[in-house]
């Protein structure tokens, strides 16, 4: 067989199916919607959406940022809103175009990251917290549990610079979001007289490990704990009382799209009710959307009661110059 | 155009466009500034180099050396003799080396999340030892560089067996069998028959293993607790969540840079 | 006596260095029959499989894995092969020392470097991320592992073979195509499956260089693992190790025939 028959097998095989419907190409996070949302939107609007996935928000930029990426719609993290407009990567949203935007809660109405809605439509949201199993050890109160000699090898940190430091920070009383050296300083040291107790830096991987009990305590996001409960009832997750972080991603349009219309068109089906439950369902996730909260059965670890939720905080994009600080910091607090 | 010049166009040119032109990219990469938030700025500085002169990154460098040098030796020792008795193994040869190669089929994520399984609190290894009574209470198998050094033996193991098996494949069974008959010790005969004409396929192993071992860092994230940073950590990191691309780029070539040596030995033996 | 007891240690030696290299796969088939999402077993169940059969997305990233790996691998078999034999022939030092080198660069760069290159080039031609964009990379990341295994054959190679045939009478193209590559035969298998294995393997730089349309098997898998391995996971993988299993059993009665 020589290499041109390669080409062809190749292009067949792969670009079957070549419709004349038109197409949205739908760059998201992995896990994170409904399939069959997906296919829903298809058939009730005549086009085919081609669905792409990724594991961070990085991936997602270093495609985009050229503005070549083919990609329409995206689900930037709220901190990465505000640069990705400010790099001309984002389209405005057209509010005529998305009459359900009245479906969100109000407390995503006029988020901080970006009061007027102008950029993205907030999708899913979740915090960290402390997951811990409740045979073994008391609730945790504050971050501080989490320094707690009973716990030697058997708890985790979350493998992020940006949440450790932070708690390290929150912790001591201090912002968590701090660029001050003298502050970052005290986290650091924090983080190392932690590191003794610690048996790993580890994300979503330490789920099995709290259902199969090795670890019984682990700084971790609302959605994973959440998955976690599910199988292992033992288990609870703790809103801390110092203050934690909130994280939530937004269906945002591309600047360099040709489907503006099409993406609107998407994101409102996104805001829809039954279709809001369904991809909050599938994603384990919290939703943004009032109308389909009532659609969803009441979960504390995912949507913590207001007096909680106040305690929360959304981590806005740091400088470049505190980035690098917090960079160096975690590279000594691994090294360690 | 003769044969030979006609037989190097495909290589030439693929490596000239996509090997290349790349390199040249990074070189430039590392040359200039952090955008604000991944992209890559004027004005040309040296900075980025200089800055890893720092002894945190200097550190860094020696842990990921040993780490490799470590593995690599495992490898050798372990996958010597794996080698030897595939290429003597007659008929038998293909299938046991596609039996070496068939776990590399699986992602390399699920075959790591496989020894997290054998390896943890509540693994196999752990409750069998624990039924068995030989140890009270579950060792701490993970999250150390025992279990780092184990994963990336595990993964880079073939690549180790696959070019020694090539060459062995190649040498004379009369050659050991004759320097027995001249009365020579087994350990005679592999120290002065079989390693030497083994040497290229040594080599080659050698490389195949050490390069991959001093930049991974997916192991020592996952089977290491993401405890301690290997050089392929730090690259790893200021790609992604750091996006300081320059500082990446910069320590990448220091890193290709030091890769580079055990190479460059390999090509001074293919020169002779 | 001696020497079959050393034959027997030998072939018990080896038995052991497979299964450590096939412990893994034994627990994640088991597991792909557990009842329960986590690895704590909970009984017997054939449902990960339902799942992983349903999954659209795995199909098209397992076909989409297969072309890539294949066509790659054929590729760089190729090219890597004429060029280790044109190296022997006389050195080639820029040429082996760029392969050599791109052993060397971390994937991550390879990836953020050849992303650059597309998109720049790209900008200019209309062009877009693609399967194709992916195929380009394998191949430029396999040759030097093709090439790195295929020379170490050679340097063992006889070289008087080769001037034997010419001496009577044979071209260089006849030479090398009647003598030395039925020689080198089983280095290039072996180089081959290295190419197909490292190929089918990648995540790093395949997930950098792909676009629209181009997700391969270890992207999904990837992206299934964010949420905790997922015992579909290990539904996929146990039927991939068994498929080629028995490919290679097959193969391998076919050949003794």
């Amino acid at each position: 067989m020589n290499r041109r028959h390669f080409f062809l097998a190749a292009g067949t095989a792969a670009g079957c199916a070549r419709d004349a419907r038109p197409r949205l190409n739908v760059y998201n996070w992995s896990a994170y919607i409904d399939p069959a949302m997906v296919a829903r939107f298809e058939r009730e609007h005549g086009v085919r959406i081609r669905y792409g996935t990724y594991e961070s928000n990085e991936e997602m930029l270093a495609k985009v940022i050229t503005g070549n990426s083919g990609w329409d719609v995206v689900f930037p993290t709220h901190s990465r809103l505000g640069p990705m407009a400010r790099h001309e990567l984002l389209t405005p949203l057209d509010h005529g175009r998305l009459p359900s935007l009245g479906n969100l809660s109000a407390r995503f109405q006029k988020p901080g990251w970006d009061p007027e809605l102008r950029w993205g439509v907030p999708y899913l949201w979740n915090a960290t917290g402390i997951a811990y199993n409740r045979r073994q050890i008391p609730e945790p109160r504050g971050w501080d549990a989490l320094w707690s000699p009973a716990l030697r090898g058997r708890l985790t940190m979350l493998d992020d610079p940006e949440d450790v430091i932070g708690i390290c920070l929150l912790k001591q009383g201090l912002a968590f979001d701090s660029t001050n050296r003298a502050e970052l300083a005290r986290a650091k040291a924090e983080a190392i007289r932690q590191k003794t107790l610690l048996r790993a830096y580890m994300n979503a991987e330490v789920r099995d490990q709290l259902v199969a009990g090795d670890v019984l305590a682990a700084q971790l996001w609302s959605t994973t704990a959440a998955q976690a409960i599910h199988s292992a009832p033992q288990l609870g997750f703790a809103y801390p009382a110092e203050g934690f972080p909130l994280y939530c991603d937004n269906a945002a349009i591309l600047r360099e799209s040709r489907r503006t219309e099409l993406a609107h068109a998407f994101l409102e089906f996104l805001l829809e009710p039954v279709a809001a439950a369904a991809n909050a369902r599938v994603a384990e996730s919290a939703t943004t959307n009032q109308a389909a909260r009532a659609l969803l059965p009441d979960d504390p670890v995912l949507y913590p009661d207001d007096g909680i939720y106040a305690r929360g905080l959304w981590p806005p994009a740091l400088p470049a110059e505190a980035q690098r600080y917090r960079d160096r910091l975690w590279t000594e607090i691994k090294s360690a | 155009m003769n044969l030979r010049s006609a037989f190097l166009l495909p290589a030439r040119v693929w490596s000239a466009v996509f090997l290349a032109t790349p390199l040249a990219i990074v070189c430039a990469y590392s040359l200039l500034t952090r955008g604000d938030y991944g992209g890559v700025e004027r004005p040309w500085t040296p900075e980025n180099y200089t800055r890893l002169l720092d002894p945190l990154y200097l550190g860094i460098l020696w842990r990921s050396l040993w780490m490799a040098g470590l593995a690599t030796a495992v490898c050798a020792v372990a996958g010597f003799p794996l080698a030897l008795f595939i290429a003597r193994a007659g008929r038998r040869r293909n299938l046991l080396l596609q039996l070496v190669l068939l776990p590399f089929w699986t992602s390399f994520l699920v075959r790591t999340y496989a020894w997290l399984f054998i390896l943890r609190d509540t693994g196999l290894v752990n409750t069998a030892l624990l039924r068995l009574g030989v140890i009270r209470s579950p060792l701490p198998l993970l999250y150390n560089e025992g279990a780092v050094l184990l994963g990336l033996v595990y993964n880079f193991l073939p690549f180790f067996v696959l070019p020694l098996y090539a060459t062995l494949e190649r040498l004379d069974p009369a050659l050991p069998e004759a320097a027995a008959d001249l009365g020579a010790t087994p350990l005679r005969t592999l120290r002065r028959v079989i390693l030497p004409l083994a040497a290229p396929g040594i080599a080659a192993g050698c490389v195949l293993v050490f390069i991959p071992c001093l930049g991974a860092y997916l192991t020592p994230d996952l089977l290491g607790g993401g405890k301690t940073v290997m050089l392929g950590n730090l690259i790893q990191n200021q790609f992604t969540t750091a996006r300081d691309w320059p500082f990446g780029s910069a320590a990448s070539l220091v890193l290709m840079l030091v890769s580079a040596a055990p190479l460059w030995f390999l090509l001074r033996r293919e020169a002779r | 006596m001696r020497s079959t007891w050393r034959n027997h240690g030998a072939a018990i030696y080896a038995a052991c260095a497979l299964a450590f290299l096939h412990a893994p796969l034994a627990i994640l088939i088991l597991f792909s029959f557990n009842a329960s999402r986590f690895t704590v077993w909970e009984g017997f169940s054939l449902r990960w499989y339902r799942v992983a059969l349903e999954d659209p997305q795995l199909a098209e990233g397992l076909l989409n894995s297969l072309v890539i790996a294949g066509v790659s691998g054929v590729l760089s078999t190729v090219i890597g092969t004429l060029a280790a034999y044109a190296m022997w022939r006389r050195g080639a030092r820029v040429l082996s020392g760029m392969l050599y080198l791109s052993l060397v660069t971390p994937e991550i760069v390879t990836g953020v470097s050849l992303l650059a290159l597309f998109e720049g080039a790209f900008r200019f031609l209309q062009l877009r991320l693609g399967l194709h964009t992916v195929i380009i990379a394998h191949v430029a990341f396999s040759i030097a592992y093709v090439t790195i295994v295929i020379s170490a054959r050679l340097r063992s190679y006889d070289r008087t073979l080769e001037e034997a045939a010419m001496d009577l009478g044979a071209s260089e193209w006849g030479a090398f195509a009647r003598v030395t590559l039925p020689n080198l035969a089983p280095g290039i298998a072996a180089a081959g499956l290295l190419a197909l294995v490292v190929s089918f393997d990648d995540y790093v730089i395949t997930s950098l260089v792909a676009g629209v349309d181009s997700q391969t098997l270890p992207m999904v898998i990837y992206a299934m693992a964010r949420r905790g391995v997922s015992p579909v996971v290990n539904a996929v993988s146990a039927f991939i190790v068994v498929a080629f299993g028995v490919v290679i059993l097959l193969s391998e009665r076919l050949q003794r025939r």
